[in-house]
């Protein structure tokens, strides 16, 4: 009986046992699946990765010298006294020796150049390679890194190959955390020892860690202390030794461990770590600088050198020490070593981007063709047409003259916002985005996000869906701006005024534009229809419904600054529509072309009333409610643009094109609230402002054989001639112009008898 | 209405569809620029065009287009590469671009009628490739 039941007991104590072993396999075998999966796909989620264009130097570009210095700057290019390394450059008085980096373009790599690049006032007048001398036509540098588009936890990481990593960083490392790596299988049971022994005799807490322990902690763990948590480490940490090699498992070591903050990205891996601390790339790194990171791992933000430089020192010198006593330097070089600097650079090369509000709309316009988490993840380079010398000055323009402007008009300082688009006439490239006061917040980004009222920003989409009827108008043609009373079924009776609560009769609708008449405008918009007009909004560009409201005539509906741009975008690259573009190409990590977003075009308008329209938009400028701009620009720039100014002045609008850009900006405030400001003094000198810096082209419209310029009297809008009174040129599409005469004009009294008596006397 | 105006502006309508007429002869390109950097890109976009690599032709086109994107030869050499693309709506339209911007080049307009036809031919507008083609003669 005894016998028995002792029996039983074994056999229970046996099967829970193989029970227990039984689950544990399992557990095993689940735990090395886990393993293998992450270790054989994708380790590291890599962000995509933002350019600005390159910027291409040939003889005849305008540039000056200082915007090309900033230009390297940007890129992280050194004076050095030689410039014969890519990267490099140094000045010669007005001739700059640079040595370009290789850089694989969408259309291939392309090698490092060494050239001359000589200036003469603001422009490039010869550019020769440097060994051979020969005339070189043009040179593209590589393009400046804007910024990313990160992983869920704003994980930032550039990785590095094991033979890329300086053999003292892989030393530093094994000499402070594991110097065991290379015998044990994983785990140590002699660290372990040591470490219990160091705890529990109040020497110091020690980890005992293994660096390979240490990566499946980060790579699969929670960091939860639970023995549990410590048992399966373990396991994971043999498993994982048994599949892969030493040098496998220190290289993803080296890429996985969290080494700073910037923001909110999380710098990883010693390959960011180094750029991000010391402006080079890892393989540059010195010893020092390489036990300095190795010594940050301990604690990335307890031990940063930027915020607590006498810590992170300390914290070094004991990882020399360490490398001395694991016999990896010298005393000698470790008293060297210990005497250098941290090396340091103040300020972080670039990270999270500078220019949020263009990447939002790069990730925007991305997301139409990409998932979300591959373009978190693969590595994506994203080619843009980012101009950050035009960034850069549309950002101090909205600053500063905001600024100026509460200063100015005592408006509570910080109160008003705004934004500003600007891109290239012909080809629709977005050169420059500011979303905000703050160009570095990453925020409410107006440009895409706030849709406002356009006020007279609509108007000339009302001109010219009348001047697509050459039949019915032109520019010519007397508008009435005389009271006006919309009687509407349903709704209040509209009554739209003037700005200067004045009706100013019949007037030329070039003039009606010119002076921004409202009621000359509505009357011109309920005669052509509301529908046609809105129906032109969206032909140039507006890809979204709005309500065909009478009111929409004078721009009651909002649209974002973008929107604008799009809009003024058609009428500015001469009727022919194209998409906003901010992508120029994305490419695989590896550098293999995946998309290309190719130039199109759309002919929405017919080229003679788009060019009607847009020299009515240059009389605007010239005589009407934007000459002020002429106060700062040369009238010789032809700038045809509009004024918008909202109900109580909330909203200040500007939009216009030179030659070669468009620019939209709005100022206005966050609270809706009213700031005083017409277009003309708020948005309008921010675009002033902007144009004085970027030194435009001026706006020469391509003739077109079927427009012709006839002299016509404003007051009636006859036929006159050039030196008549109140005589102005006006385009007319071929056989629209008036055939009767003022009284000065060709036919008129006055001019028959002044042609009698040129016959009499001839 | 009278007679006359109807066809006073029967005139107007036509001369708004034609855009490109070369009504005198002016004096002819030689050069498609005077800037060599767009000589060289035009060159080397030509270059990729017979190798059959479009879309790199295409893009050696958009950067000398960035240097001069006023230059109708350049619209002109992008809507035939679009024509070789297949994207015969495209070309159409980059050669009527390019003629807007090319007044008075007869030359030029001439080819550009020449492309428009052959992608209206394409698609299948076979009026509207006769029309395209006589105004290339």
């Amino acid at each position: 009986m005894m016998a028995k039941r002792k029996f039983n007991k074994i056999k229970l104590f046996a099967m829970i046992v193989l029970a227990g072993l039984f689950v544990a396999g399992i557990y095993t075998i689940y735990l090395d699946f886990t393993i293998r999966e992450r270790f054989e796909g994708k380790r590291f989620a890599l962000p995509a990765r933002v350019y600005a264009r390159p910027l291409e130097i040939y003889p005849g570009l305008q540039l000056e010298p200082a915007e090309l210095n900033a230009e390297l700057a940007l890129l992280g290019y050194r004076q050095t006294a030689k410039a014969d390394e890519p990267g490099t450059y140094r000045w010669r008085g007005r001739e700059l020796d640079l040595t370009t980096r290789t850089f694989v373009f969408g259309d291939g790599p392309q090698p490092s150049t060494a050239c001359v690049v000589r200036f003469a006032d603001s422009q490039i007048v010869a550019l020769t390679d440097r060994f051979t001398e020969s005339n070189l036509d043009l040179v593209r540098l590589d393009p400046a890194l804007i910024g990313g588009i990160y992983p869920g936890e704003n994980e930032d990481r550039v990785l590095v190959k094991l033979d890329e990593v300086p053999q003292s960083v892989v030393e530093a490392l094994i000499a402070v955390e594991d110097r065991r790596f290379y015998q044990h299988h994983g785990i140590d049971p002699r660290g372990i020892a040591r470490a219990l022994f160091m705890t529990l005799s109040g020497k110091s807490v020690q980890g005992g860690s293994t660096l390979t322990q240490q990566l499946i902690k980060n790579f699969y763990l929670t960091s939860e202390r639970t023995v549990r948590r410590k048992l399966t480490e373990m396991v994971m940490a043999v498993l994982l030794e048994m599949h892969y090699s030493k040098e496998e498992i220190l290289e993803t070591y080296l890429n996985e461990v969290y080494l700073g903050q910037d923001g909110n990205r999380a710098i990883h891996g010693f390959g960011l770590a180094s750029a991000y601390f010391f402006d080079k790339p890892l393989p540059h790194l010195g010893l020092s600088e390489g036990a300095l990171l190795v010594g940050m791992l301990k604690g990335p933000a307890y031990y940063s050198p930027r915020k607590h430089p006498k810590r992170a020192m300390e914290r070094r010198n004991l990882v020399l020490a360490q490398m001395v006593d694991a016999g990896f330097i010298s005393e000698q070089q470790y008293r060297d070593f210990r005497a250098t600097p941290l090396g340091v650079v103040d300020r972080p090369p670039r990270g999270t981007s500078p220019y949020p509000a263009f990447v939002d709309l790069v990730h925007r316009q991305l997301q139409r063709d990409y998932r979300d988490e591959d373009l978190r993840s693969e590595g994506l380079q994203v080619f843009t047409t980012l101009d950050p010398q035009v960034q850069r000055i549309a950002e101090k323009s909205l600053q500063d003259r905001l600024a100026r402007l509460e200063k100015a008009r005592d408006i509570g300082s910080g109160t008003l916002q705004g934004a500003a688009v600007v891109t290239a006439n012909q080809n629709a490239e977005v050169l420059a985005c500011v979303g905000g006061r703050d160009p570095r917040f990453e925020g409410f980004n107006r440009v895409l996000d706030a849709r406002r009222p356009v006020g007279s920003l609509i108007k000339p989409v009302v001109f010219l869906t009348a001047l697509q009827h050459p039949t019915r108008y032109t520019l010519a043609t007397l508008l009435d701006d005389s009271p006006l009373t919309l009687k509407q079924p349903g709704a209040e009776d509209w009554m739209p005024q003037n700005y200067d609560k004045r009706f100013h009769g019949n007037v030329p609708l070039r003039d009606a534009l010119m002076h921004s008449y409202n009621v000359a405008t509505a009357r011109l918009g309920l005669a052509l229809g509301v529908d046609s007009v809105m129906a032109n909004v969206r032909r140039l560009g507006l890809d979204r419904e709005v309500p065909a409201y009478a009111s929409g005539l004078l721009g009651v509906n909002a649209l974002s600054p973008l929107e604008v741009a799009q809009i003024y975008q058609s009428i500015a690259s001469g009727g022919f529509r194209t998409p906003l573009r901010a992508i120029r190409e994305v490419l695989t990590a590896e550098g293999d072309t995946l998309q290309r977003y190719p130039l199109n075009v759309e002919q929405v308008i017919e080229p003679g009333p788009n060019y009607l329209l847009t020299t009515a938009m240059q009389a605007v400028v010239h005589e009407g409610t934007a000459q002020g701009l002429y106060n700062r620009l040369s009238p010789d720039l032809n700038v045809a643009g509009k004024t918008g100014t909202t109900d109580d002045y909330r909203d200040s609008w500007f939009a216009g094109f030179t030659g070669d850009s468009l620019a939209v900006v709005w100022v206005g405030r966050d609270d809706n609230e009213s700031t005083g400001l017409t277009g003309a003094s708020g948005a309008m000198a921010v675009w002033g402002d902007m144009m004085v810096s970027m030194d435009p082209l001026p706006l020469v419209l391509s003739q077109l054989d079927n427009v012709e310029r006839l002299w016509i009297d404003r007051s009636s809008g006859l036929l006159s001639n050039e030196g008549c009174p109140d005589a102005v040129e006006l385009p007319f599409i071929v056989g629209s112009a008036p055939t009767k005469s003022a009284s000065c004009g060709p036919g008129s009294m006055g001019n028959s008898i002044k042609n009698w008596f040129k016959r009499i006397f001839q | 209405m009278t007679k006359t105006t109807i066809l006073r502006w029967a005139c107007i309508t036509v001369v708004l569809l034609t855009g490109c007429t070369a009504l005198q002869s002016p004096p002819q390109q030689t050069e498609p620029s005077a800037n060599n950097a767009v000589v060289a890109l035009l060159g080397k976009a030509r270059l990729q065009g017979e190798q059959g690599r479009l879309p790199e032709a295409s893009a050696s086109l958009e950067r000398a287009l960035r240097i001069e994107p006023r230059n109708p030869l350049l619209w002109q050499e992008l809507a035939r590469v679009r024509l070789a693309q297949g994207q015969y709506r495209q070309a159409e339209n980059l050669a009527v671009k390019s003629n807007t911007l090319g007044y008075g080049n007869s030359v030029l307009c001439r080819e550009n009628w020449r492309i428009i036809g052959q992608a209206r031919t394409r698609l299948g507008d076979l009026q509207g490739a006769r029309e395209a083609f006589s105004k290339a003669e």
